[in-house]
């Protein structure tokens, strides 16, 4: 266990800890044992200011940043990624009794069973099977890793896009990406180290709170970025504020700190404030230039799909993210699908054509842009929603939520390419083999990262929280 | 074909995972053993009672005229380091009133102050802010971070409550009145019970009712588990600083709460109906409802029940098919069959000519309903009932004997009457720490919600127990205690050895104890120097607008939403932030900006102001480079810059305006005079910003430009005083308490 977090495991006391504990340490043990950091300054001065300094891994990773594809409403694992004959065979017919009463969000046990609305084929040199909705993917099957058991525990959208995000059902857990910058830091102080970029058709089901910090400090908590020249809120000064006068002032600022901080002293406080200021101003730099995509070829554009209707937006946010990545922000996560998304509940094949169309070429473009940037290799990619849909019909030709059985794709990260693990039931309807519930799937995502989810963990109320609770197990099967 | 088991696993269950802190959790009823507790358990420090201490006599003279003064200076001699002196009379004012007050002193204030050489200068002060109506304003936010207060539900609808700001200004009101400690737990468990006759005295009891809340959920039973066990978990952690919600699944991994000790608890709600406001009318609103129905044809009272009746039918019909969905009265009647729509058109043409009647204000209160059975609930899990339990004590705190509630048909005022019995070994404990922690930014127990054994050991524990004694002596009063602490030695000592009224000798000096001190205890767990702190959101916003004179003093009702850039709504679902109230309501306190579970006010969100979701006992001080671009960045930053540069300029002409207006803008923003040099300084700036816009060839109209205050002569210098004015808002000095 490396020492930074072996520390706070052992602590009872946090005075006592804090009493013996020197310098030399890294900034997650302070930061985390304190559930506010204002004791810090007294600790070592760049300790409180650099609580997003890299920090080193448990484990070698196999990928050094994410980049989550998030399919907000709930994608259609039986009509994607998971073949199931049966489903053709029993299409129109109930569920046979013996598999039991099902927990549905809209009472949907007892319809009729709805087959997948557009074939499957063996895709690329694995033969992995992807569905004709998804062309542009089906190109670089064999790079996916399907996990076909994933399975969580609720029916309601907001309940699910927190598990996913953050582990618990409840409202206001930390959020995956935020652990990821706690146990990781970033290795770009001038950009934030976990990036959400958000759908700009509406609000996801659950709100912003899916990629809080939750309990821990809310450096830790997902910026939103935006297409176009302000990407951040507040990014730059009013209108009427032009960049040498804004220089001028951030001089008279250095001036008053630098003057208020020799007459009472050196202060990590203080100090660290300065510092995030002077953050600040580098990622009011920074930050455009990652959005500007004038040094990206046609060509380039033209893989992502950008220039086209359909693919433009989707495309351009993917494009984004891999600036992002390439210039060190640790964790980027993008939303497909507005308020509704894929939540396909009247009409499968409208919904998801829509959606695959726009996400499709983006998609496998970004795949193989990473690919051919060597960035592939250190780089996890996930694919996934909140859950997926009922092998049973909805309202005739549309499909109910499903948590108990669905399928994520990784990519990248050393994970093995063309492979499909774990198996829902006959129907597509529970997971059945290979099971991975999403505490097991955060640990795996740790993991790849060089994170051990038992030991990336926050003293909160006497209680070493966790990302993954108390369950979580790495699939090692997966592992290239 | 295989046979697969059903797996339908509840919130209930997800909860319980996502709580437990071993996974040793009963199955059955059967195998649900009771722990006892052991006498090991019982000698843990909280559970002690309160112990009797006297002051100790201490050899310093100055640290003898106070009671916590003895306790601190003797820590402070046995751990061997030495206080740094108390800060000059500037640095204490400002520090005493964002204390008190959340809002700096005004330059008149300052003044009067600086200028009031008496010997209880300082006490005086105190008990003017203590009067005032802010004190009330600063100290409800504490009250209300642990009271996870919002005015929305959360999760995907994150629906309004329309009345939970009754609550809030409840707290507010009761802390402005002193109201004792023990009334103020006893209202807020049980005000309706207590005073079934005062239909107002419920509104505290929206404290139990302010957590998260998904009415969608697709079981009301496990809406209703899910919601009482939060609000027992919260009782027990907000009271108490026992973490209960840990044992909701199983016993509690480290304190001694066993299962069956959190369903107690929790069983003291079991009857309330939560899910729906309740009319909690004045006399006179009840008078005048009474009058007008006694002449109202009762026709009209039998077509209202009607018509109601009809439409939790069609609500009910509805629901059952579109859980997702909140029905308008169109969906309504559209699951109603023409019957029943054509009866329904006749009551409303009928009531259209009812006279109308008075209306009762609602409140988000509790009101207990039938009684209802209350079990363990194995694993958590609202599907599985274990035995049934009484409403009692938890074992660890309660004597023998003591356990069963003597009066059932009221049973949350049971609990607070054992919650506020003098000798009870917490609950006085717990509030004085808290309220040490408000002023000196930790506890004296570190911990403030958790005093088990994971929580810190108190570092003075003679002391807490000796305020917590002189808190029920006093009457619970809570500003006996502010008045106690903040008028000790140990509360005004500098933060640091440097001080504008102290001699060259003396900084020298101080200098010397700093080292030494700081060598010896790093952490300042003795006390030796203030820790010095970053004002909270709240404090920035309401200080911005204090120093240009443009805080609204209006107060009370309603959340007000003010505008917000588009980039931050967007991420909303639609009409998620309404903006309401005019402009100067846009610029009331802090307390009374709509509180939102799922969009906090920006500023305040990157401020570490909690999420709401879960009791918040300590807030973060965080320091993130988003916090600088919006403190610097934003249009409510450079608005306050822009009026604070027509007020300072509102104040000076002609000769010497430069050194006035910074004269000024020091006083509103830093709270103390300007030195020469910093004049100086200021007047540099001044002249090199208006140069420089001078040199890029600015319109007039392009200028950010003083607003309210005098027509500028020099547009340019005007512009570049509004510059100077937004630094100040982003230094140090600014940001932080000294």
């Amino acid at each position: 266990m490396p020492p930074h977090l072996a520390a706070q495991s052992r602590c009872s006391s946090r005075r006592e800890f804090l009493a013996q504990a020197g310098g030399g340490l890294g900034a997650i043990a302070l930061a985390s044992l304190l559930s506010g950091d204002r004791l810090l300054h007294a600790a070592k001065g760049d300790v409180r200011s650099r609580p997003l300094a890299p920090k080193p891994s448990h484990v070698e990773p196999r990928a050094r940043r994410v980049i989550y594809l998030f399919m907000h409403g709930g994608p259609s694992h039986v009509d994607l990624f998971d073949p199931k004959p049966e489903l053709i065979e029993y299409a129109g017919q109930p569920l046979p009794e013996s598999v039991g009463p099902v927990m549905t969000r809209r009472k949907v046990a007892q319809n009729p069973l709805l087959g997948p609305v557009k074939p499957f084929r063996p895709r690329g040199e694995s033969g992995l099977p992807i569905s004709d909705f998804l062309p542009h993917v089906s190109e670089v099957a064999d790079e996916l890793c399907v996990l076909r058991g994933c399975h969580g525990d609720s029916v309601n959208h907001p309940q699910s896009v927190y598990q996913m995000n953050t582990g618990s059902v409840l409202m206001g857990r930390p959020s995956l990406g935020s652990w990821v910058s706690y146990g990781l830091g970033t290795e770009n102080d001038s950009l934030p180290a976990f990036v959400v970029l958000p759908d700009p058709g509406g609000g996801i089901k659950g709100g912003p709170v899916a990629w809080g910090n939750g309990y821990l400090p809310a450096t830790y908590q997902g910026t939103t970025f935006r297409p176009g020249p302000a990407p951040v809120v507040d990014l730059r000064p009013q209108r009427q504020i032009s960049a040498p006068q804004q220089q001028g002032t951030i001089e008279l600022l250095r001036d008053l700190n630098r003057r208020q901080s020799e007459s009472k002293g050196a202060d990590g406080q203080l100090e660290a404030r300065i510092e995030a200021y002077e953050l600040a101003f580098r990622m009011q730099a920074a930050a455009p230039a990652v959005v500007d995509f004038a040094d990206e070829s046609a060509e380039t554009l033209e893989m992502y799909g950008i220039g086209e209707k359909d693919t433009e937006e989707f495309g351009r946010r993917c494009l984004l993210a891999r600036r992002l990545v390439e210039r060190g922000v640790r964790f980027v996560q993008l939303y497909s699908g507005d308020t509704n998304g894929w939540d396909a509940h009247n009409d499968v094949l409208k919904n998801h054509s829509e959606y695959c169309r726009k996400t499709d070429k983006p998609v496998a473009g970004l795949l193989r842009d990473l690919r051919r940037r060597g960035l592939l290799d250190d780089t996890l990619v996930i694919w996934g929603g909140e859950f997926g849909r009922m092998p049973m019909s909805e309202q005739g030709k549309g499909r109910d939520h499903n948590p108990w059985g669905y399928t994520v794709w990784l990519a990248g990260a050393k994970v093995r390419g063309g492979f499909a693990y774990g198996a829902t039931d006959p129907f597509g309807l529970r997971a059945a083999e290979g099971k991975v519930h999403v505490h097991d799937l955060h640990a795996t995502i740790l993991y790849l990262l060089g994170l051990d989810h038992e030991q990336l963990t926050y003293l909160r109320n006497g209680r070493n929280e966790r990302l993954t609770d108390v369950a979580g197990r790495v699939v090692t099967e997966i592992l290239a | 074909m295989k046979v697969f088991r059903a797996a339908a696993v509840s919130l209930a269950v997800a909860v319980a995972l996502s709580a437990s802190h071993r996974p040793r959790a009963a199955e059955t009823s059967a195998d649900l053993k009771e722990v006892p507790i052991t006498d090991d358990e019982r000698s843990h420090w909280a559970y002690l009672p309160i112990g009797a201490f006297e002051p100790p006599v201490v050899n310093d003279a100055r640290w003898r005229n106070h009671p916590i003064d003895a306790f601190v200076k003797s820590a402070m001699d046995a751990n061997s380091v030495e206080p740094l002196p108390p800060a000059g009379k500037a640095i204490l004012l400002r520090r005493v009133s964002f204390d008190l007050a959340g809002l700096p002193p005004t330059p008149k204030q300052i003044e009067e102050f600086l200028a009031d050489d008496s010997p209880d200068a300082y006490e005086k002060l105190v008990d003017r802010l203590l009067a005032s109506p802010a004190y009330g304003e600063r100290f409800a936010q504490h009250w209300l971070d642990l009271a996870r207060f919002a005015e929305t539900d959360g999760f995907e609808h994150d629906l309004e409550r329309p009345n939970a700001w009754r609550y809030r200004d409840w707290v507010i009101d009761a802390l402005n009145r002193d109201m004792p400690y023990d009334e103020f737990i006893r209202l807020q468990l049980a005000g309706d019970e207590l005073f079934p006759d005062d239909p107002q005295a419920a509104v505290a009891t929206g404290f139990l009712l302010c957590g998260p809340d998904m009415p969608d959920i697709n079981l009301q039973e496990e809406r209703r588990h899910v919601v009482l066990n939060e609000m027992a978990a919260t009782v027990g952690s907000v009271f108490l600083a026992v973490q209960f919600g840990c044992a909701q699944c199983h016993d509690h991994k480290y304190d001694p709460i066993r299962i069956q000790d959190f369903y107690r608890l929790r069983a003291f709600f079991e009857s309330a109906t939560i899910f729906r406001d309740h009319p909690i009318p004045t006399a006179g609103e009840l008078a005048a409802r009474r009058a007008a129905e006694a002449v109202r044809d009762p026709k009209y009272r039998e077509a209202d029940a009607r018509r109601e009746e009809l439409e939790t039918i069609g609500r009910e019909r509805f629901r059952q098919k579109n859980p997702d969905v909140y029905p308008t009265l169109k969906q309504i009647l559209g699951e109603l069959g023409n019957d029943y729509n054509d009866e329904h058109r006749q009551l409303a043409r009928l009531l259209k000519d009812a006279p109308p009647l008075p209306r009762l204000a609602e409140g988000r209160v509790m009101r207990d309903g039938e009684p209802r059975e209350a079990h363990v609930w194995l694993r958590g899990d609202f599907r599985q009932p274990g035995p049934v339990v009484n409403g009692s004590f938890p074992r660890i705190l309660a004597a023998d004997g003591e356990l069963a509630t003597e009066r059932p048909d009221r049973p949350r005022a049971e609990l607070a009457r054992w919650l506020t019995k003098p000798d009870h070994p917490l609950v006085a404990r717990v509030i004085v720490n808290r309220l040490w922690q408000w002023h000196f930014g930790v506890g004296l127990a570190a911990n403030p919600s958790d005093f088990g054994v994971m929580g810190a050991e108190p570092t003075h524990p003679e002391l807490l127990d000796w305020l917590a004694r002189r808190f029920v002596a006093d009457g619970w009063s809570f500003k006996s205690m502010h008045r106690l602490i903040v008028t000790s030695r140990a509360y005004r000592l500098a933060c640091a050895p440097f001080d504008a009224q102290w001699s060259a000798e003396q900084i020298a000096a101080a200098r010397e104890i700093r080292n030494r001190s700081q060598a010896a205890d790093p952490q300042n767990a003795w006390l030796w120097r203030r820790s010095r702190r970053r004002l909270e959101g709240e404090a920035i916003r309401d200080a911005m607008l204090v120093a240009c004179d443009k805080l609204s003093v209006r107060t009370g009702g309603p959340g007000i939403r003010p505008p917000l850039a588009p980039e931050v709504t967007e991420t909303l679902l639609k009409d998620q932030w309404n903006v309401s109230g005019d402009g100067e309501d846009h610029r009331r306190r802090g307390i009374y900006l709509f509180v939102r579970r799922n969009l906090r006010y920006p500023l305040f969100d990157v401020f570490d102001r909690p999420d709401t979701n879960a009791s918040c006992a300590m807030r973060h001080e965080s320091t993130t480079a988003t916090q600088s671009l919006t403190q610097f960045n934003s249009q409510l930053s450079l608005e306050c810059a822009r009026w604070l540069a027509g007020a300072v300029a509102q104040h000076v002409s002609g000769t010497e305006s430069d050194s006035r207006a910074i004269r000024q803008a020091y006083w509103r923003v830093f709270n103390r005079p300007a030195g020469e040099d910093e004049i100086r300084r200021g007047r540099e700036f001044l002249s090199r910003q208006a140069q420089r816009l001078r040199d890029e060839g600015r319109q007039v109209d392009s200028l950010a430009l003083p607003l309210d205050g005098p027509k500028p002569d020099d547009p340019l210098a005007a512009a570049a005083l509004v510059d100077f004015c937004l630094a100040l808002f982003n230094a140090n000095e600014f940001l932080y308490l000294d």
